[in-house]
């Protein structure tokens, strides 16, 4: 338990990189076209799984304090 | 009475509210169904929901939740009306309130989405509730900065064997940082060099004490020549010796301006720099500081009576009156007590976090009510011993908290001065690691609410600068248990508009409402009058006694401030009690949607 949050903290660090080369390669899902398709059809294999859950990490609402560390902030 | 009693009251309390009502209200009212997907399930994306144990989740839960606000309320609230109406109000409290405001906050949050509060609201209530909501918060925090931010220097400053542990804490977290997520160390082995060298600093700390006090601190105040740079009554100073609040002429030295400025300084690096880099591994190592000490206090405190039966009997006085204001200042017991104890028996926090944090983390619905009731009942016992430590401490403040904690590790036999010494480490890093990073979502909620009309707003620097400014402000009022009031007001302000978002959803659910509507009532018109009777007390006792008055522009400044916040919270409170009022009359006519059966 001691740990929980550096593993969450990791997770949202290796997140961040994951959206922007998602963004670069698919973009285009989300309606932002960045990439020719050509290319990021190939590299549509390895990625195809996750796809849907990325779209729909990134298009979710948020609150501009969704970001923040609240789990930090011990009250 | 002893501290052994007041434990087992505790624990058979928490015991009771759990398994005999909690437990009930689960399964009859929220129906938690384990077969029903919750967004951690649903929206698994390894970052924000990502299905987790309970058993981690409620560590991690009761780690985000309990910290200052339980302890620094207790002892509070015990110098001013003793320690009988503390224990009941954090007993009552919890039980019939405090555990609903967490576990409803999460179960409103799995049941839309994973959505936070304010979005709930948004499409529940009204759309202007959200961007009041916004607008709340950066007072809430503002009044959290200024109340944590005071205190910590008001200890720095008069406690010469504390600085030493935290500026070591300071650089071990910078250090903890780099290891982690640069040179790859091991988490034990970091964990073992930052956790064991910050321990070894706060036990040297004692012997350190004369540094600070005669050559750092004699050095500052030699500036002035040892007079104050402000000077002015304050009304709510409490006698050293007895604890009882008398008021006195409270003198600002330049050293506590400098305490202040390195407290504020410590802030500013926890809002601009990297989390990784700075706030996270503080907050790490404080967390092992401050669960030493909570333990091993609280074994002492259930065990001194068969150890050391003289250290488990309460000294502080048991009733020390329905209303203890003094010099023009009203604290009558009702409103003023269920602000100053906000979060050891209700904390709007909680659901707050609750919403965005835990919420989108649950595996199974049924986890709940362990992870969110079950960690305010602790929470609760965290605000018992705070209390029982400043009933057997003698004295008032910071100073007879500490001297309890250290009289309960002595009955395992910890020299006093050690236990003193870990206490006091204990209680400033359990406030400092909050108070820097309430700046950094303070820096956040002001880019967003004011980016737009100001841009400067939107440089991270620029608006941490403008938080720590307003917060600096409010620590040189010295009226700190106004402060301390108006937070707590606004804490269970907060809770109790989590609360009717709450019972607005279950309203259009066509759920029972009245176990949330009535603590939601109570709760609101009670912050509500509490907030109204500080800006009173502000106003008589610090604002007009001090305006016009020659080297006292500090205190009418802060005061003002503070006034002008406490009915602006107010103000927002009624805009949004209006608007819950009639959702609540829209939804009881025609639910929305019928209380779904549980599934088989």
């Amino acid at each position: 338990m001691a740990g929980y949050e550096f593993a969450r903290e990791a997770a949202h660090m290796r997140s961040e990189l994951n959206v922007l080369l998602m963004l670069m390669c698919f973009g285009d899902v989300i309606g932002v076209p960045v990439m020719p398709p050509t290319y990021a059809l190939r590299l549509l294999p390895y990625i195809a799984r996750d796809l849907d859950a990325w779209k729909r990490s990134v298009l979710r609402e948020r609150h501009p304090l969704d970001k923040e560390e609240f789990d930090l902030i011990e009250m | 009475m002893n501290t052994f009693f007041a434990v087992v009251i505790g624990l058979v309390a928490s015991y009771l509210g759990y398994n005999q009502y909690a437990r009930r209200i689960d399964r009859e009212v929220i129906q938690s169904d384990p077969k029903r997907m919750t967004p951690a399930r649903l929206y698994t994306d390894g970052v924000d929901f990502v299905p987790t144990s309970r058993n981690v989740l409620f560590g991690y839960h009761f780690k985000s939740i309990a910290a200052a606000g339980p302890i620094v309320g207790a002892i509070t609230a015990a110098n001013l009306w003793g320690w009988l109406p503390a224990i009941i109000w954090l007993v009552l409290g919890v039980v019939f309130i405090g555990w609903v405001s967490d576990y409803t906050a999460i179960v409103v949050s799995i049941r839309n989405e994973g959505n936070s509060l304010s979005a709930i609201a948004h499409r529940l209530i009204a759309p202007r509730t959200r961007i009041i909501l916004f607008i709340f918060i950066f007072f809430y925090l503002l009044l959290i900065g200024g109340a944590f931010g005071g205190i910590l220097a008001d200890v720095m400053n008069s406690q010469s064997q504390a600085p030493l542990g935290i500026i070591v804490l300071m650089l071990m977290g910078l250090l903890l940082g780099q290891m982690l997520y640069r040179w790859r160390v091991p988490l034990i082995a970091a964990s073992l060099i930052t956790v064991g060298v910050t321990f070894a600093a706060i036990l040297l700390g004692p012997a350190s004490a004369g540094f600070f006090k005669d050559g750092l601190d004699g050095a500052i105040n030699a500036i002035t020549g040892g007079q104050p740079v402000v000077q002015y009554f304050d009304p709510t100073v409490a006698d050293p010796k007895t604890g009882l609040i008398v008021g006195a002429d409270r003198q600002i030295l330049p050293s506590f301006i400098f305490w202040a400025l390195f407290i504020l300084a410590f802030c500013y690096f926890g809002s601009v720099l990297p989390i990784w880099r700075w706030a996270q591994p503080v907050v790490y190592i404080g967390f092992w500081i401050t669960a030493t000490a909570m333990l091993l206090g609280l074994a002492g405190a259930a065990l001194a009576l068969f150890l050391k039966p003289d250290v488990a009997m309460l000294k502080l006085a048991a009733f020390k009156g329905w209303d203890t204001g003094v010099g023009g200042a009203l604290q009558p017991i009702w409103p003023m007590l269920f602000v100053t104890i906000a979060c050891g028996a209700i904390s709007g926090w909680h659901a707050l976090f609750g919403s965005v944090g835990t919420a989108r983390q649950l595996e199974y619905e049924t986890d709940a009510l362990p992870v969110g009731g079950g960690s305010m009942f602790m929470e609760f016992l965290l605000g018992l011993l705070a209390l029982l430590a400043v009933s057997v401490g003698g004295g008032g403040g910071a100073g007879a908290f500490a001297n309890g904690l250290a009289s309960f590790m002595n009955v395992f036999g910890i020299p006093l001065e050690y236990g003193r010494a870990l206490a006091f480490a204990a209680f400033v890093v359990i406030v400092l690691v909050v108070t820097q990073l309430v700046f950094r979502i303070m820096r956040v909620t002001l880019a967003e609410w004011l980016g737009d009309a100001w841009p400067a707003l939107r440089n991270i620097h620029v608006s941490t600068i403008v938080s720590l400014a307003l917060a600096f402000f409010l620590v040189m009022t010295g009226t700190w248990i106004y402060l301390w009031q108006l937070f707590g007001g606004a804490n269970q302000l907060m809770a109790s508009l989590s609360l009717l978002v709450v019972t607005v959803w279950l309203v259009s659910i066509g759920r029972k409402a009245a176990w949330v509507g009535i603590p939601m009532l109570f709760m609101y018109v009670t912050t509500v009058a509490a907030n109204l009777v500080t800006a009173y007390n502000l106003y008589v006792t610090v604002f007009v006694a001090n305006v016009g008055q020659p080297g006292r522009i500090i205190p009418v400044i802060g005061s003002g401030l503070m006034i002008v916040v406490a009915l602006l919270l107010v103000g927002a409170a009624l805009v949004i009690g209006y608007d819950g009022w009639q959702a609540f009359r829209r939804y009881r006519a025609q639910p929305v949607v019928r209380a779904a059966a549980p599934a088989s």
